[in-house]
């Protein structure tokens, strides 16, 4: 996926959420809608048998709802120009990057808690580690276009 | 020559194939293109009606009784979304219609390949 040569973008004058700013929206976007299917299908209480119900396993399914929302926020604020967006953006990347590692770290130390998986569960590795690499690449694009605050 | 291929197997074969030729179309089309190609839009498309015939056959296949290892919630849970992923992907690719879209629709065969791999799992019990 390198860059070539001819290229039509106009360098320094593409807005935040276009060009290859598209592209990191995009996979937020793809992130928040995959996220909040998985949480609204891990909370909502189908009545099945070999379903874990909320109560069963509150952390793991409560932070599959909150990964869910920060998901979504992020792929709103980042999606917007203004300079308050940038801002929601750069602290839902921010937290989203804490809960990875957080969450990440949390799986490793007390694996029993989580039985249940969460997208941010072991660094994010049943989503290919994406969900460890996307914040970073969130963060760096928010740094490379400053609003002008 | 009596080995038959399962139906399960082709199904997920046919859906790899599709997958992997509309990401590798869209990567080819964000160098050769600095506009959404027509190629990349209707790989798409492939992908979308794909996940109709597989919703369809699925549908019939429970609809006739015959039952799927895992939930199926989760299982309908995950057709729906991934019905809805390259629609929205390509009306989102379509806001600015750059190179940029080709790479961006190249997304729709990387996720729904892992989405079709994940049906197939639920379903069967495993992908092949």
């Amino acid at each position: 996926m390198g860059k070539r040569a001819v290229s039509s973008d106009n360098g320094r004058s593409t807005p935040r959420n276009r060009g290859v700013g598209m592209l990191i929206i995009t996979a937020y976007g793809i992130f928040a809608v995959s996220a909040f299917a998985r949480a609204f299908y891990q909370i909502t209480p189908f009545p099945q048998q070999d379903k874990v119900q909320f109560a069963d396993a509150p952390l793991a399914l409560s932070l599959s709802g909150f990964a869910a929302a920060v998901y979504i926020l992020a792929a709103l604020a980042l999606a917007r120009t203004t300079t308050v967006a940038w801002k929601v953006a750069l602290v839902a990347v921010l937290i989203e990057m804490v809960g990875v590692i957080g969450v990440g770290a949390w799986t490793l130390m007390q694996p029993e808690l989580f039985e249940v998986a969460t997208v941010w569960g072991g660094f994010g590795r049943d989503y290919g580690y994406i969900p460890l690499v996307l914040p970073f690449v969130g963060l760096f694009w928010l740094l490379k276009h400053r609003s002008a605050h | 020559m009596d080995a038959v291929v399962e139906t399960p197997t082709v199904m997920f074969l046919v859906g790899t194939v599709i997958c992997a030729l509309s990401t590798l179309i869209c990567w080819v089309m964000t160098v050769l293109r600095s506009h959404p190609a027509d190629s990349s839009i209707i790989s798409l498309a492939a992908i979308e009606l794909y996940l109709i015939v597989y919703g369809i056959y699925a549908g019939i296949r429970q609809a006739m009784g015959a039952a799927i290892l895992g939930e199926a919630w989760e299982f309908w849970g995950y057709i729906i979304t991934a019905l809805l992923l390259p629609v929205g992907v390509f009306i989102w690719a379509m806001v600015d219609k750059t190179r940029w879209s080709n790479l961006v629709m190249s997304f729709v065969g990387l996720v729904v390949f892992v989405m079709v791999y994940r049906l197939e799992v639920i379903w069967w019990g495993s992908a092949l």
